[in-house]
């Protein structure tokens, strides 16, 4: 069988432990892992030729576009489906992995994000962790702040466009859900999307938007580096996945730090649980792929709790399964992991929107957020993209209704 | 007579058969690869289609959505000004350096042979290095303004210079069209000159009297290949600014292969790429009918 995956280096290797585990396994199959750059655009062109590989790993936004378009087997599809239970999975991960009330997929780790602080940074103004309320966050991170007389910034308390990877994420941590898939209404131009881009904006305002994308510049390709901003203590807190654990390890053992849930409006309800969004590598079998039954059995390994948690493990992730074993947070890669377990698991915590048009409305707000940071009114450009997904969702509700998904 | 005694007949193949297998498998590239996808871009243009799931007519549907697109009209503004930029500087550039390098200074085989250098790093690695030098806070080219007392701006970062820079990166490889110049420039008859000089002129007005009207097919030819080529910008924008900041950079191609690979709207996607050739073939055609006016084609009535 064949299997496209994205990972390379420590979390291609640890995919290859699990595929090593399952060819010894048994002697009726064969799984040959092959790393694919770009693998959704691949995937979507293989699938589409009518030559898709058996296996395929791809991200949990696409599996709302690949299981309307009927592109990959649904599970209850196989001889063997009530072998696959949903049950054994945390809650966001079963929403994941589930579209129209079918499941489409295995889980192959899944991921939040987290506030890293460099607790060295933090003692020199008096803190041991980050404040929990964001006006006590933004007042430390202005302390921690360094420029020079030319108001170069040398060190940066926090910004939100480091990494940059995740606009939306600001709205989600102020409550906003981007989407409701009941209605299909976009939901982004609303008060607390607006008070989140409010927040990006004042952070820009107080130290300058030439300076601050200056400094952001000066990282576009460092991440997974020892030149990553976080890693080279040039800003001491950071938005960023379980997966940053690994790199400060390799390139900066002596780093002293911690990770908190990102902190909230000091208004937030239930302001103990932790916001963030919940993600997730999702493994999938396309439709038309020449050994769907033995991939299914593939697949039904990799779920075992056993391998998955190898996987989280090394991937420095925390546990997608209902159920985690004593032993998974023994010689765990990240020390931090139950943090992110934590985001994960709380109910405030947020999957994003399952509709196929998600990555062009992620592009887009990708767009405002831009432009409310270069000073533009954030009110006005979320209610472009607003405007611009809303179309978009539309479109795509006329053509659900007058042809249905494929059968 | 034995078998090995009889004459061997040898069929005569009509020459154009033969051209015809000769030629095989550049025609079988040119349908397969070129005249079919073509023509189910057209076909995909009117409908909604995702490469994973059969395609639905819906008509013009997509060409209307363009209307109505902001994206598209930004895409298609940004992807004007940087053929006007990349053409315009471009062919005032390559031409002055090509009019330099025929001065027969010594060292002008080796410059030569520096600025068509360029042309042969591909364009991911140029891209990528210029992505550095373009650094606000630890580029070169801060760096170096920085020695003289200019503090540069964010080349990437500030949508104001983003496209400037990407223009900059395609003017980096304007090596092919000096070394075109450069041929046509030898190609100038010598005699004009001398007249010209028994006359009095002087160099500028030589250059424009002379010079510039005797190589003027070949600016043609080459304005005419920038503008296709800048319609069609991916790879820099791509690697260096990703379309941003706030799409300042985000150009016309890049908005298709998002549109086809990214967002699984092939169907749209189609219909971009149709109206993209339609504003190359509009392009083209106005500096054809310019050049019939100003081109002067020797020999020619």
């Amino acid at each position: 069988m064949l299997y496209w995956e994205k990972w390379t280096g420590r979390e291609g290797a640890a995919i290859q432990r699990v595929i090593d585990r399952y060819n010894e396994s048994q002697h009726h199959a064969w799984v040959h892992r092959v790393s694919i750059a770009d693998l959704p655009a691949k995937a979507m062109v293989a699938i589409g030729g009518g030559d898709p590989p058996d296996l395929v790993g791809l991200f949990s936004f696409n599996v709302p576009h690949y299981a309307e378009a009927r592109a990959v087997m649904a599970m209850d599809e196989f001889a063997r489906s009530d072998e696959f239970d949903l049950d054994r999975y945390a809650p966001h991960v079963r929403d994941i992995l589930t579209h129209e009330g079918r499941a489409w997929g295995g889980i192959n780790t899944c991921s939040t994000s987290a506030l890293f602080f460099n607790r060295t940074h933090l003692r020199e103004i008096g803190l041991d962790a980050p404040p929990r309320t964001l006006d006590a966050f933004d007042e430390a991170a202005a302390a921690l702040t360094v420029t020079d007389a030319t108001g170069r910034i040398q060190r940066a308390g926090f910004l939100q466009t480091l990494p940059g990877w995740w606009p939306y994420l600001w709205a989600l941590i102020f409550d906003c859900p981007l989407y409701d898939p009941a209605t299909h209404r976009a939901i982004i131009a609303d008060d607390r999307a607006i008070a989140a881009m409010h927040w990006v904006q004042e952070t820009a305002r107080r130290l300058g938007v030439g300076a601050t994308r200056a400094f952001s510049g000066a990282f576009p390709r460092t991440y997974h580096s020892a030149q990553d901003p976080f890693i080279s203590e040039r800003v001491s807190m950071i938005l960023q996945g379980p997966w940053l654990s690994a790199f400060i390890r390799e390139h900066n053992p002596a780093l002293d730090w911690g990770c908190v849930p990102m902190p909230l409006p000091a208004d937030a309800p239930e302001p103990h649980l932790a916001r963030g969004m919940v993600e997730g590598d999702v493994l999938m079998i396309p439709r038309g792929c020449p050994h769907p039954e033995e991939a299914f059995d593939f697949l039904l390994f990799t779920q075992l709790r056993e391998n998955q948690e190898l996987l989280a493990k090394v991937h420095g992730k925390g546990s997608p399964m209902r159920e985690i074993s004593d032993s998974f947070r023994e010689g765990h890669t990240n020390p931090e992991v139950t943090v992110f377990d934590a985001i994960a698991r709380s109910h405030r915590a947020r999957i994003l929107p399952q509709t196929r048009i998600w990555k062009q409305y992620a592009d887009m707000v990708m767009s405002a957020f831009d432009a409310v940071w270069g000073g533009e009114s954030p009110e006005s450009a979320l209610l472009l993209v607003e405007r611009r997904a809303q179309q978009l969702l539309d479109l795509d509700s006329r053509r659900n209704a007058a042809h249905g998904p494929n059968a | 007579m034995t078998s090995a005694d009889r004459p061997i007949r040898v069929r005569r193949v009509h020459p154009w058969l033969l051209g015809v297998a000769w030629t095989s498998p550049w025609l079988v590239g040119l349908v397969v690869f070129l005249a079919v996808p073509v023509l189910l871009s057209l076909i995909y243009g009117f409908t909604e289609y995702s490469l994973i799931e059969p395609p639905i007519p819906v008509g013009a549907a997509n060409y209307r959505e363009m209307l109505g697109d902001g994206l598209f009209w930004r895409v298609l503004a940004n992807t004007l000004l940087y053929t006007v930029l990349a053409v315009g500087i471009g062919t005032v550039l390559s031409l002055g350096i090509a009019v330099a390098l025929e001065q027969r200074v010594p060292g002008s085989d080796l410059v030569r042979a520096v600025v068509f250098l360029p042309t042969v790093v591909p364009v991911v690695a140029a891209s990528l290095a210029w992505a550095w030098m373009f650094s606000a806070e630890s580029g070169l080219i801060n760096t170096l303004l920085a020695h003289v007392g200019i503090r540069g701006p964010d080349w990437l970062g500030d949508g104001r210079w983003a496209m400037l820079s990407v223009v900059i990166v395609g003017l980096w490889g304007i090596g092919s069209q000096v070394v075109i110049y450069a041929a046509a420039l030898r190609d100038v008859p010598r005699q004009l000159y001398d007249a010209a000089a028994i006359d009095g002129a002087t160099p500028i007005g030589r250059f424009f009297r002379i010079t510039l009207p005797q190589i003027s097919p070949t600016v043609l030819f080459n304005v005419v290949m920038s503008i296709i080529w800048s319609i069609q910008v991916f790879a820099a924008p791509l690697i260096m600014t990703k379309g941003g900041p706030d799409n300042a950079t985000l150009v016309y191609s890049l908005y298709v292969y998002r549109n086809a690979f990214e967002y699984g709207r092939m169907g749209y996607a189609s219909a971009l790429a149709w109206v993209q050739f339609l504003v190359a073939l509009i392009l083209t055609g106005m500096a054809l009918w310019l050049g019939r006016r100003l081109v002067h084609y020797r020999g020619a009535s």
